[in-house]
C-alpha cells in the first residue's frame, strides 16, 4: 500500500496576530485506509493558446472515487492566469505562482477538469493526480 | 502590505518507484498584481444534517477576484465526508482529516456548498483570504 501525504502551511500577517497553520493528511481510497496507488504522473505543460482545454479527464472508474489534484500556474508575470472550471462551473483563477490542491470526485461524466489560459504566449502549468482508476481509452 | 503564503508539500516513498517530493509556496496576491491578500475570515461549524448548505456565500466578496479558500474535515472518519461543491457542481468530498485549498472566483451566484454524509455531529473549518 503506498503512502501518501499532503501538508498544507499558511502564514500570514494579515491579522494582528499572525496566522500560521498546518494541516497534513494521508491521501486514502473512498471510504478506507488504504493509500492511493495510481497517479498521472507530475506533468509540466506550456500553453500557447487562450483555448479552454480538456486538463483531466473524468472517466466511469473514477466517478465517486477520492482523486486528489494538484494544479500550479508557474508564471512569472502577476497578470497571467488559467481559469480553472468544472463542468462549466468556474472555480478560479491561478495567478503567476498560484496552486490548487483538490479532491476531484468526478461526479458524473461531464465533470472534466478543464483550463483557459489568460494569454497566447507561453504560459507553463505543472499538474498531477494521485488517484484510485481511471478507464482506459481503447486504441 | 500583508503577506500570506500558502505552501504545499507533497510526498511519497512508495507511490511510483522514484519518491514523489514536491514543494510548492504561493504567496497570496490580488488580482493581476503584486500586492497581498488584505482581509481573512475564518470560522469552524459543526453540523447535524444531510442538507447542503452554503458554506461560504459571495455576498461581501468581490466577484472575478484572486480569493483563496482552505476547508478541512477535522473529523477522523474514513468514512463520512463533506461534499464539497460551488453553486450545484460537485467539486469533491472530504473524508476525515482531508483538505483542499482553491482559488475561488466569488462570481455571482458562485456560493461554496457543503453537504455532510452523515447526520451525526461533523465539524468542517475553513478560511478565506480575500
Amino acid at each position: 500500500m503506498a503512502t501518501t501525504t499532503a501538508t498544507l502551511t499558511l502564514s500570514s500577517d494579515i491579522q494582528s496576530d499572525a496566522l500560521l497553520l498546518t494541516k497534513q493528511t494521508s491521501l486514502y481510497k473512498a471510504n478506507t485506509t488504504t493509500g492511493l496507488d495510481q497517479t498521472t504522473g507530475f506533468t509540466k505543460t506550456i500553453f500557447s493558446a487562450t483555448t479552454n482545454i480538456v486538463l483531466l479527464d473524468s472517466t466511469t472508474l473514477g466517478v465517486g472515487k477520492a482523486a486528489k489534484v494538484y494544479i500550479a500556474n508557474r508564471s512569472t508575470d502577476a497578470s497571467e492566469f488559467v481559469l480553472i472550471t468544472i463542468n462549466a462551473q468556474i472555480i478560479g483563477r491561478l495567478y503567476a505562482g498560484d496552486w490548487m490542491f483538490i479532491p476531484w470526485s468526478q461526479s458524473d461524466a461531464a465533470g472534466n477538469i478543464e483550463l483557459a489560459p489568460s494569454v497566447a504566449t507561453a504560459l507553463p502549468v505543472e499538474y498531477m493526480m494521485i488517484h484510485e482508476g481511471a478507464t482506459q481509452t481503447s486504441a | 502590505m500583508a503577506t500570506t503564503t500558502a505552501t504545499i508539500s507533497l510526498a511519497s516513498a512508495d507511490l511510483t518507484s522514484n519518491a514523489l517530493n514536491i514543494t510548492n509556496t504561493a504567496i497570496l496576491n490580488k488580482r493581476g498584481n503584486e500586492e497581498g491578500l488584505d482581509t481573512v475570515i475564518s470560522a469552524t461549524k459543526t453540523f447535524t444534517s444531510t442538507s447542503a448548505v452554503d458554506l461560504v456565500a459571495v455576498t461581501g466578496f468581490t466577484g472575478t477576484a484572486a480569493n483563496k479558500v482552505y476547508i478541512a474535515n477535522t473529523g477522523t472518519s474514513e468514512s463520512d465526508y463533506f461534499t464539497i461543491g460551488i453553486q450545484t457542481e460537485e467539486i469533491g468530498r472530504l473524508y476525515g482529516g482531508d483538505w483542499m485549498f482553491i482559488p475561488w472566483d466569488a462570481d455571482t451566484d458562485d456560493d461554496i456548498t457543503i453537504t455532510p454524509s452523515v447526520a451525526t455531529a461533523m465539524t468542517a473549518e475553513y478560511i478565506v483570504f480575500s
